[in-house]
């Protein structure tokens, strides 16, 4: 076995460790809130008693039958949420796909265009673009997503003055067109404008700053110096010698958000109504839905912890010296 | 081993949700149905309703939302409905009923000739199904069971003749909100499915039904879609198409309905309500409702055998102090400034907009501090030398107040109560919990006086019922349990009296009572009813027209909702288009997005915007310039 493959197995090792830990922790973890979910849900509605009792019966089961049922599998399609009365993970396949199409877009096009501003930023360092750039980049950056939101909502989705209220208020997708046609494809990405632009615009300055940083890291490095006095052009010292390098705090970035996309944006969905993830975990935690809460969270931590894998494996490609 | 697998399912689980990712077809995708032909003009297009808190179940044995009551009468019938103009039974499937002479049956003549929406006939087998399947079902039981506690058994002699047998006799016979289901369809779904049966259509055919709509599409947390029931025994309703949309915030609810991107909204925010007042082509409707709000007192926390337990304070089982409290309390005030004007201040538990069961108290206990100085006087807690209240044993009186942090205008009304409290002379803790916990304190007793509200169906047996001493908690093993009360109130003449009504079927000696056990819960004050808020709605007077009130007046001038009530009366009665002109006032020309166009949030929120990133522009042009001078 070579080092890069123990390198790897180490990796992936430590990520399912930390999974076990997670999911035996999120078990204690919520048992440890109060209150009384039947309570709530059965209160105002002509229940009877031997109703309540049963219900509550379920929920109060010895805590170390409920741990064993749960660690034998997490997955189970069995587990059901005391809110719904479905399957946890019905509801969150319901609604995964949602967040995930929005944060991903998102992040991808912040990715590519917050990069790219980086490195022309960066490579002109001082010059009007970067100014501009970076005052842009932050003020936007510094702006809360809920305010954002709303005001992209109000000036192009309702229309302010001879701006055209053009985009929907909400949803992701109008009511009774069918997905799977052209038309519904297009209805999609119609309604994915706003929200994701009050996303990506958010997220364009973390990787417009970091690239743009460590791009002037390799500015003064000799081996610049030395491809320049090979007499290679500007452009091609920039694209084959600089950004290369500059590159692995950027991909490492990336990579971690991209392990927080289904955590989702629960502020963008709740001012565009996007039917995503946040909000059914806002839901979950009132009650508290404990069933729902640790699938939620078991699923956010997956998140994490596979980008995670896959930021240090990657890391050991781009980086011989990380395998060492 | 089993960990190994365990890892490897997940791993299967994540690529199978990254799958789900790449097709956005993949959420489920049915044919829609050809439309058939509407009867009105096809440029009007569906009737779109907005509201912020999604059904949670489309099946009428799980759904626990408000919202979704609105979702099963408009796909299912019932027996008997509310009327319109104050919420008498009224037929809806049956025509007419009959209690025997010795009480112990009810027939009930259903329509003839009604079919299901799929064209198979509709007949009392269907009712008598419906309800044996409750009163023989466990979980069937959940939303249903206290309708039927009391029916022993259901049976149809013929297609339209169906005869309940009850134990006792009872006033509920005639408000049985349960819905009739299509047996052929339910049959086969056992008793464990249907717990987590959806109702949702899966093959592109609609929900089998039997209301004015059928259910043709439902997306989790975007929209639920309904298309004219063809089969349906009453008169068509005008739009042939009618869906409810999902959004999760106030703001954009309000945008949608000023944009013209829904007809209609419910539950608005007070300030989002405001807003829209005035805009030309929307017509705000402050609806009274169903709901009241209470500043409630632990009189005594007991199980329901009367062991007490928890640790409310004492003062407080005693009437004069709850009353004193009680006259502490600023209603108009709690109107004005928590509920911004939309509402009206509390009396008694059956809210006014139920003009025939409410009662108006003879001597309201209006706001005077004077007063309930002089009633904590008498009860023996007496100002101190600090102008603090002292308890029994000299230590300054103090009480808990919960306030719940879901509700904003539960913190608002906590505020300004612990502030009158306080003006007192009582020493006063508030916190914030969250509801569930509120249950579970309320149950343990363990709490002096806490906010929270209640909705009352149009039959006050519930309501009542959460004063009863058998509501009072209940022990298993060592936990004890929240029943209904959460005042842990036990009066002897009152329970007497909750017996009466629950067997008396004359309407008018029951409303009697019922006024009785009212003024017995205001005397004793187990809570202080603090307001009634509206129900907001708004609708675009441009695209409907027609909507009926339930109920038209309440007698103080107000009227009632237009949409969300106990009937689908508005759906039945509503057209297309603005209201023919003649009567003036509330229908509009201009589409109000026009008249909306300049929004102040928009205007300042713009201009911040803009001195923002020029604040940001020039702070980082000038950094670089002096970080460039510096190099050189």
């Amino acid at each position: 076995m070579g080092p890069g493959a123990r390198y790897a197995l180490r990796s992936v090792a430590s990520g399912l460790g930390t999974l076990l830990f997670v999911v035996v922790f999120n078990f204690f973890l919520f048992r440890m809130l109060p209150g009384d979910p039947i309570g709530l849900y059965t209160r105002g509605r002509n229940v009877p008693p031997e109703q309540i009792e049963a219900l509550r019966a379920e929920l109060d089961r010895p805590l170390l039958e409920q741990f064993v049922t749960y660690l034998a599998n997490p997955f189970a399609s069995t587990i059901n949420s005391a809110r719904y009365n479905q399957p946890v993970w019905t509801l969150i396949g319901d609604r995964v796909w949602a967040t995930l199409l929005l944060v991903g877009t998102a992040i991808v096009l912040a990715s590519i265009l917050g990069t790219w501003i980086g490195i022309r930023a960066g490579w002109r360092r001082g010059e009007r673009f970067d100014r501009v750039s970076t005052g842009v980049t932050l003020t936007l950056y510094s702006m809360p997503e809920f305010w954002l939101g709303m005001i992209l909502l109000i000036t192009f989705g309702v229309g302010v003055g001879f701006v055209p209220g053009v985009f929907p208020i909400g949803g992701i997708i109008t009511p009774g067109v069918d997905p799977t046609s052209l038309a519904g494809v297009l209805d999609v990405m119609w309604h994915m404008v706003l929200p994701v632009t009050t996303l990506m615009v958010v997220y364009l300055a973390e990787y417009a700053l970091v690239m743009r940083a460590s791009l002037i890291d390799e500015l003064g490095e000799d081996y610049l110096t030395v491809a320049r006095a090979k007499g290679l052009m500007d452009k091609v010292v920039r694209r084959r010698h600089a950004v290369p390098n500059a590159l692995l705090p950027t991909v490492t970035l990336i990579l971690l958000n991209l392990g927080f996309v289904v955590s989702g944006a629960i502020t963008v969905e709740t001012v565009f109504s996007w039917p995503g993830l946040g909000l059914l975990s806002y839901d979950a935690l009132r009650g508290p839905d404990i069933a729902l809460l640790q699938a939620i969270f078991l699923l956010f931590s997956i998140g994490v912890i596979v980008a995670n894998i896959i930021a240090d494996l990657l890391y050991a490609v781009l980086d011989p010296r990380v395998r060492a | 081993m089993a960990t190994r697998a365990l890892r490897r399912s997940g791993a299967a689980l994540l690529a199978a949700s990254v799958l789900a990712l790449a097709a956005p077809g993949v959420a489920p995708a049915e044919e829609s149905p050809a439309p058939s032909p509407v009867p009105i003009a096809a440029a009007t297009g569906p009737f779109t309703v907005g509201f912020t808190d999604d059904v949670d179940s489309m099946n009428p044995f799980t759904g626990i939302i408000a919202t979704a009551y609105e979702m099963y009468q408009l796909m299912y019938p019932t027996l008997t409905s509310s009327s319109k103009d104050d919420f008498s039974a009224v037929p809806d499937l049956a025509v007419s009923w009959q209690e025997s002479p010795d009480q112990r049956t009810w027939t009930y003549t259903l329509r003839e000739g009604v079919t299901w929406s799929d064209g198979t006939p509709l007949t009392a087998r269907d009712a008598a199904y419906t309800f044996n399947r409750i009163i023989n079902g466990d979980y069937e039981q959940t939303n249903y069971g206290g309708y039927v506690a009391n029916i022993t058994k259901a049976e149809a002699p013929d297609d339209t003749t169906l005869v309940l047998t009850v134990k006792q006799p009872t006033p509920i016979m005639l408000r049985l909100a349960v819905y009739i289901l299509p047996e052929h369809v339910w049959k086969d779904i056992d008793g464990k499915e249907v717990r987590s049966y959806s109702n949702e259509p899966e093959d592109g055919e609609p929900i089998v039904g039997a209301g004015p709509y059928v259910l043709v599409e439902r997306q989790k947390g975007q929209f639920i879609r309904f298309r004219a029931n063809p089969a349906y025994w009453g008169p068509a309703p005008a739009f042939e198409e009618l869906v409810f949309r999902v959004y999760k915030n106030a703001d954009a609810l309000g945008q949608a309905l000023r944009k013209g991107e829904i007809d209609f909204a419910t539950e608005l925010q007070a300030n989002v309500f405001e807003a829209l007042e005035g805009q030309a082509g929307i017509t705000t409707v402050p609806a009274a409702n169903y709901d009241f709000s209470q500043i409630g007192f632990n009189t005594g926390a007991a199980l329901a055998d009367g062991t007490p337990i928890g640790d409310g304070h004492p003062a407080l089982q005693d009437k004069r102090v709850r009353q004193a409290l009680n006259h502490a309390i600023d209603r108009q005030l709690l109107v004005d400034r928590v509920l911004s004007g939309y509402g009206t201040p509390g009396s008694t538990v059956i809210p006014p907009m139920y003009t025939a069961l409410h009662l108006q108290p003879a001597e309201p206990l209006g706001f005077d501090l004077e007063r309930a100085g002089q009633l904590l006087d008498e009860a023996g807690y007496p100002l101190g030398p600090e102008g603090k209240r002292l308890d029994k044993d000299g230590s300054p009186l103090t009480f808990r107040l919960l306030g719940r942090q879901e509700s904003q205008e539960s913190q608002q009304t906590v505020q300004f109560v612990e502030g009158w409290y306080e003006d007192l002379g009582l020493t006063i803790d508030t916190k914030l919990v969250s509801e569930d916990t509120l249950i579970e304190l309320n149950g343990q007793g363990d709490f002096d006086i806490f906010e929270w509200g209640w909705g009352v169906e149009p039959d006050p047996d519930y309501q009542l019922s959460t004063f009863t001493c058998a509501q009072r908690s209940s022990k298993d093993g060592d936990t004890i349990y929240a029943g209904l009360s959460d005042s842990h109130f036990c009066d002897e003449d009152y329970d007497r009296l909750y017996a009466e009504q629950a067997v008396e079927t004359d309407v008018a000696a029951r409303t009697e009572i019922v006024k009785q056990m009212q003024q017995i819960l205001y005397d004793e004050a187990p809570y202080a009813v603090t307001y009634y808020p509206d129900m907001l709605q708004a609708y675009r007077a441009d695209r409907v027209h027609d909507l009926v009130a339930q109920p038209a007046a309440t007698g103080d001038g107000r009227s009632g909702r237009v949409l969300f009530q106990f009937g689908t009366w508005s759906y039945q009665s509503m057209q297309p288009g603005p209201a023919p002109t003649g009567d003036g006032g509330e229908q509009a020309a201009g589409a109000g997005d026009e008249a909306g166009g300049l929004n102040p949030v928009a205007i300042v929120g713009g201009i911040a915007a803009l001195a923002a990133v020029g604040v940001g522009i020039a702070l980082v042009v000038r950094r670089r310039a002096t970080s460039d001078e510096d190099v050189e």
